[in-house]
């Protein structure tokens, strides 16, 4: 069977300005995970970033999932879809079916039936992880992981400017706590 | 400082909870103290396409949306119970859940500010990487109030 595309040119520029608009990283990770569950028609959604002195996937937002799903434990990504490959993404089609999951009867539990896991990476490392969980089986088809890995690209490139423009600001605000006297 | 005016950001985690712990423990002899739970949600984005297919596929979305913010708003009332539970007077325990206007931080020190709290109790997850990114709540929070305790459990 041929899997079916869904992400069409519409959903990718909003998604893509949802990315590009925003200069809070909280506001863009959340509406993107909003953007990302409405428009494929999924579950829920939840980006990640990676810590690299624990191994663990931290929830930077999250769409859809329930709060006692998010609050199941620490996340090792070693023993959840452990990224080997990095820049691939890994398909879970029936999380019934695969020994991959840290915390498989949560996923049942919760309803998920479905994970895709894609890695972002800034510079060939890892930084973190975009998980999308659908309530059914699901066929990604090439084009959609195509894109889905376009947008963690740009997803990225976002954290590495949010970052830079957080230090930026707190430069401003230490040079603007330098009292003028200092300066006669 | 006869009745303290606490106000408590709360956002679901283990963090919170133990935030959360703190208050009931050290305040428990102060059962009169006042209360807020703060949490702010983020509204669904506003799509500037209209009449696209999008739209539709959005619009179904929104509708959940709005169950979640319920759900949020539900789970709330369930750490006002769990302190009403430990002896606090319902009268004087309020919520406040509205959606978010600057960031979690603009929001706090906005709401802390306004609102005249004497104490404000914040969580820290030592070493979480998010902050990196996002920057510190907390910090923001400490170094924007005036005349208020901060309380940060971590």
């Amino acid at each position: 069977m041929v899997a079916e595309d869904r992400i069409n040119m519409d959903i990718y520029k909003v998604v893509t300005r949802a990315i590009a608009s925003s200069d809070n990283l909280e506001d863009m990770a959340i509406q993107l995970t909003q953007l990302l569950v409405g428009a494929l028609g999924i579950k829920g959604s939840t980006i990640f970033v990676l810590n690299p002195a624990t191994e663990e996937l931290e929830a930077l937002a999250s769409f859809g999932l329930s709060i006692s799903y998010m609050n199941k434990g620490p996340i090792l990504i070693k023993k959840s879809l452990d990224h080997q490959l990095k820049g691939e993404a890994i398909v879970i089609r029936d999380v019934s079916k695969t020994d991959r999951l840290q915390y498989p009867e949560d996923a049942q539990k919760e309803g998920i039936r479905a994970i895709v896991s894609l890695p972002i990476s800034l510079h060939g490392k890892l930084i973190g992880v975009l998980r999308l969980y659908h309530y059914e089986q699901w066929d990604v088809s090439e084009q959609d992981l195509d894109s889905l890995m376009i947008f963690t690209e740009n997803i990225g490139l976002a954290l590495m400017y949010t970052r830079l423009l957080q230090a930026l600001k707190s430069v401003k605000e230490t040079v603007n706590e330098v009292h003028p006297i200092w300066l006669d | 400082m006869d009745t303290p005016k606490i106000l408590l950001p709360y956002n679901f985690t283990s963090y919170d909870k133990k935030a959360l712990d703190f208050v009931c423990r050290t305040f428990s002899d102060k059962k009169e103290a006042e209360i807020t739970l703060f949490n702010a949600y983020i509204p669904a984005p506003i799509i500037e396409m209209r009449g696209s297919p999008i739209m539709k596929q959005m619009k179904d979305t929104l509708s959940y949306l709005s169950q979640r913010v319920k759900e949020q708003e539900d789970a709330l009332h369930t750490i006002k119970a769990h302190l009403l539970g430990k002896g606090f007077s319902e009268d004087n325990i309020d919520i406040v859940f509205e959606p978010k206007n600057k960031d979690v931080a603009g929001d706090i020190i906005d709401l802390a500010q306004d609102g005249r709290f004497d104490i404000v109790v914040l969580n820290r997850k030592p070493g979480k990487i998010a902050r990196f990114f996002a920057g510190s709540v907390s910090s923001k929070v400490v170094a924007a109030l005036k005349n208020a305790t901060v309380c940060i459990v971590s």
